[in-house]
């Protein structure tokens, strides 16, 4: 009776932990494996993992890092040998592109793009600042890297970004 | 654009705010120099459109297969956990009081068995589940004011790039008072106990119930490190050597 009962309060935490953080653990799994496929499998790996790990869990307020840690590991569990690399946007399977295919917005596409292409160095901290909200802290202490690392890091992301946003600008400008 | 009174100079206030746009220092600096009050503005709406573009649709949710989980079942636990789950005891005041009892029973026998017969490795390893609250996850950093009571100037000087340090006490190792340091890593909490006094000839590893870690010399003192079974430590005790210097 006890037993049942704390499965499913067990169960309870698990799938309130996943409705309030599903889409943070897809989304950072999109963006860091830059394929629609490869993110669904390793979210689903990663909630097998938490599932699993639950009762570690005893700081709710936690829950988010600790989440994303998780879909980080899947990540590079799924790519262990995978090098830093940059993609050939006009060279994409479909699962890639499918990321990239959504609703036309030019403007958001392009830097969709442009931002699909910077090494992973870069983007990894961009997406934890900009969508999960990060501190330059939190992210160096996920990321393992000193915060000046990480400020770099972003700064460059930046940088690159808006020339590269600037150079698509410019072209379509000669064009017209 | 820069003067020398001003605390930062166009070069500063670009990389500041290029990474992070909402970087709200360098006042002074950015009333007078409307180049770079663009270059933020710039960066502003750069950092909206970031925001935009990186909300991918999400796919619809579907839950894997969950197995069923016995609570007594340590090796289910053990992959991304807290060092307190490599044990099964369910109820956190019971760890810190077998702990407890088990601290005791290793100053006891250091008491009458002289200390040599106890390893230093044995005792730090015997620390680790003292307190519960160390071996939680946890984002939340320990404040400035409290690492530097925990690690006084005049013992060592410790930065915070060692990692997120969500816990740390005064605790009691070989009777001399050391810090207890606790950092996030990749599987869980990473304990870690500055020795300043504690020297050791040369590293050992250190080997517990699913948990391993290193025990490191570092001039006339020792640092321990130990983290979940499978955690990677390498890149830690790296960052956590280069953080600390022994004050004397």
């Amino acid at each position: 009776m006890n037993s049942s009962r704390t499965d499913a309060a067990r169960r309870q935490k698990f799938d309130q932990l996943v409705v309030v953080f599903h889409a943070d653990m897809y989304r950072y799994a999109a963006w860091l494996c830059r394929d629609k496929a490869i993110a669904e499998d390793v979210v689903q790996e990663a909630l097998l993992r938490a599932w699993k790990s639950l009762d570690a869990l005893r700081d709710e307020a936690a829950a988010k890092h600790w989440l994303l840690t998780i879909v980080r590991r899947e990540n590079a569990r799924h790519f262990e040998r995978r090098r830093l690399e940059t993609v050939d946007i006009d060279n994409l399977t479909a699962s890639q592109s499918a990321l990239l295919a959504e609703a036309p917005d030019e403007q958001r596409d392009e830097l969709r793009e442009a931002i699909y292409e910077l090494e992973d160095e870069y983007r990894e901290p961009l997406v934890l600042q900009v969508m999960m909200g990060y501190s330059t802290t939190e992210i160096a202490a996920l990321m393992g890297l000193k915060q000046g690392a990480v400020l770099t890091r972003l700064h460059r992301a930046r940088l690159k970004l808006k020339d590269k946003v600037a150079r698509d600008n410019q072209a379509a400008n000669k064009q017209e | 654009m820069s003067t020398a009174n001003e605390m930062m100079n166009c070069e500063q206030y670009r990389q500041a705010v290029a990474a992070e746009p909402a970087f709200d220092g360098g006042a002074d600096h950015v009333s007078v120099c409307a180049e770079c009050q663009v270059f933020r503005d710039e960066m502003r709406a750069l950092d909206a459109g970031i925001a935009k573009a990186l909300q991918l649709e999400l796919p619809a949710l579907t839950l894997p297969e969950l197995p069923t989980i016995d609570v007594q079942d340590n090796d289910a636990q053990d992959k991304v956990v807290s060092l307190a789950s490599r044990r099964s005891l369910p109820k956190p005041r019971w760890i810190a009081l077998a702990a407890s009892v088990m601290l005791a029973a290793v100053i006891g026998i250091r008491m009458i068995a002289g200390v040599d017969n106890i390893s230093l490795a044995d005792e730090v390893l015997a620390h680790l589940d003292h307190d519960p609250a160390a071996l939680v996850v946890s984002t939340t950093p320990v404040s400035d004011e409290r690492l530097i009571k925990v690690v006084p100037e005049s013992m060592a000087h410790m930065d915070h790039s060692a990692g997120l340090i969500t816990y740390a006490h005064s605790c009691v190792i070989n009777g001399k008072t050391v810090p207890h340091l606790v950092i996030q890593g990749e599987l869980g909490p990473i304990t870690i106990l500055l020795m300043p006094e504690e020297k050791i000839a040369a590293a050992q590893t250190l080997d517990g119930d699913n948990v391993h870690g290193v025990l490191l010399p570092v001039g006339n003192g020792s640092i321990a490190i130990i983290g979940a079974r499978d955690e990677p430590l390498e890149r830690i005790e790296k960052s956590v050597l280069s953080s600390v210097a022994w004050s004397t």
